[in-house]
């Protein structure tokens, strides 16, 4: 059970926090390729998001036209876990649109539990800050300790 | 376990075969014909087939767009040994299986299937390999979807993926 990666993607697809847990699970990457890494999957999910093959646009046409606001359709889903063979990845997209990413290994069980973990640090240590300015890079440092002695708990058991 | 469709890419990038399992939108209409009969114009009924098939062709390029950016972004991330295996959205499931001469494979599916890279494996074995390589009537590329429909392989998929279902 280990946990690679932590990366954090504002609502415009920019890269706002990358940190690696773990040496060994995937290549190092330089901040340039994170960079582009992070506004390609935002292209990538909002695509997916529209894939959707149960949807067809007639359909949600006439259900917007007949019956209008009773039947509130599904919002649409992006990505929300995607398998290699050496890695997985779990998606967690706030409602204000941040999206979380979290590497981990292909066997790695109760990711949601961590994620949400990991939301809560968010949210109690990065938005709770007077100093942190919104869709600006993630530099606290009391966010940092939190998240890295949860990880290293997570990776040693 | 539902499958909802399935593609084929060529080394090109061209979509060569594509197929839905769907029941198509017109049930759907069907329902919403009657209430919209009363609605005074009917451009709806005269453009549907046509933007259906431009969605289905559009659909076609946004999976290989999403499909190839994710695999660069796996051997980017995990080695150039690693593949993409598949992804899950709240709604469906997509399934991808690449071969060593760049044939891609995609498959949509409901989210509770387990990995079907084994079944697109299978498909790639004993239909494109049996069907449509070893059909000397065949050409060597399948500019626009030629030679990939015939009907022992068109058959041969329907039943094998019925048959999963």
């Amino acid at each position: 059970m280990t946990v690679f990666a932590l990366i954090i993607i504002n609502k415009a697809g920019g890269l706002i926090y990358n940190r690696t847990f773990h040496e060994a699970g995937l290549n190092k990457l330089s901040t340039n390729d994170y960079l582009v890494l992070a506004g390609t999957f935002h292209g990538v999910h909002a695509i997916t998001a529209r894939l959707n093959p149960l949807s067809n646009p007639a359909a949600r046409r006439i259900s917007t036209a007949s019956s209008g606001a009773q039947t509130r359709p599904e919002p649409p889903s992006g990505l929300e876990v995607l398998e290699s063979e050496n890695f997985r990845m779990q998606c967690f997209t706030t409602l204000t649109g941040i999206k979380f990413l979290l590497f981990t290994d292909t066997t790695q069980a109760n990711v949601d539990l961590t994620m949400r973990r990991v939301y809560d640090m968010y949210t109690d240590y990065v938005m709770k800050n007077p100093f942190y300015q919104l869709e600006m890079p993630v530099r606290c440092d009391m966010f940092e300790r939190k998240l890295a002695s949860y990880i290293r708990e997570i990776n040693n058991r | 376990m539902v499958v909802y469709s399935f593609y084929i890419f060529d080394r090109h990038t061209e979509c060569i075969y594509s197929k839905s399992w769907l029941p198509p939108p017109t049930s759907h209409d069907g329902s919403a014909a009657a209430a919209a009969a009363a609605a005074p114009p009917p451009p709806t009924t005269t453009t549907a087939p046509h933007t259906t098939a431009s969605d289905n062709n559009n659909d076609a390029k946004l999976i290989f767009g999403t499909v190839f950016s994710l695999r660069n972004m796996v051997r980017k991330l995990g080695g150039d040994d690693d593949a993409f295996v598949s992804f899950r959205t709240a709604h469906y499931k997509l399934h991808y299986y690449e071969t060593a001469s760049s044939l891609r494979l995609v498959m949509l599916t409901d989210t509770a299937t387990p990995s079907m890279r084994n079944v697109l494996h299978q498909i790639y074995i004993n239909l494109w390999v049996e069907y449509v390589v070893k059909n000397p009537l065949s050409p060597v590329e399948h500019r626009g979807g030629r030679g990939v429909r015939n009907e022992l392989f068109e058959l041969g998929l329907d039943q094998f993926v019925r048959g999963l279902m």
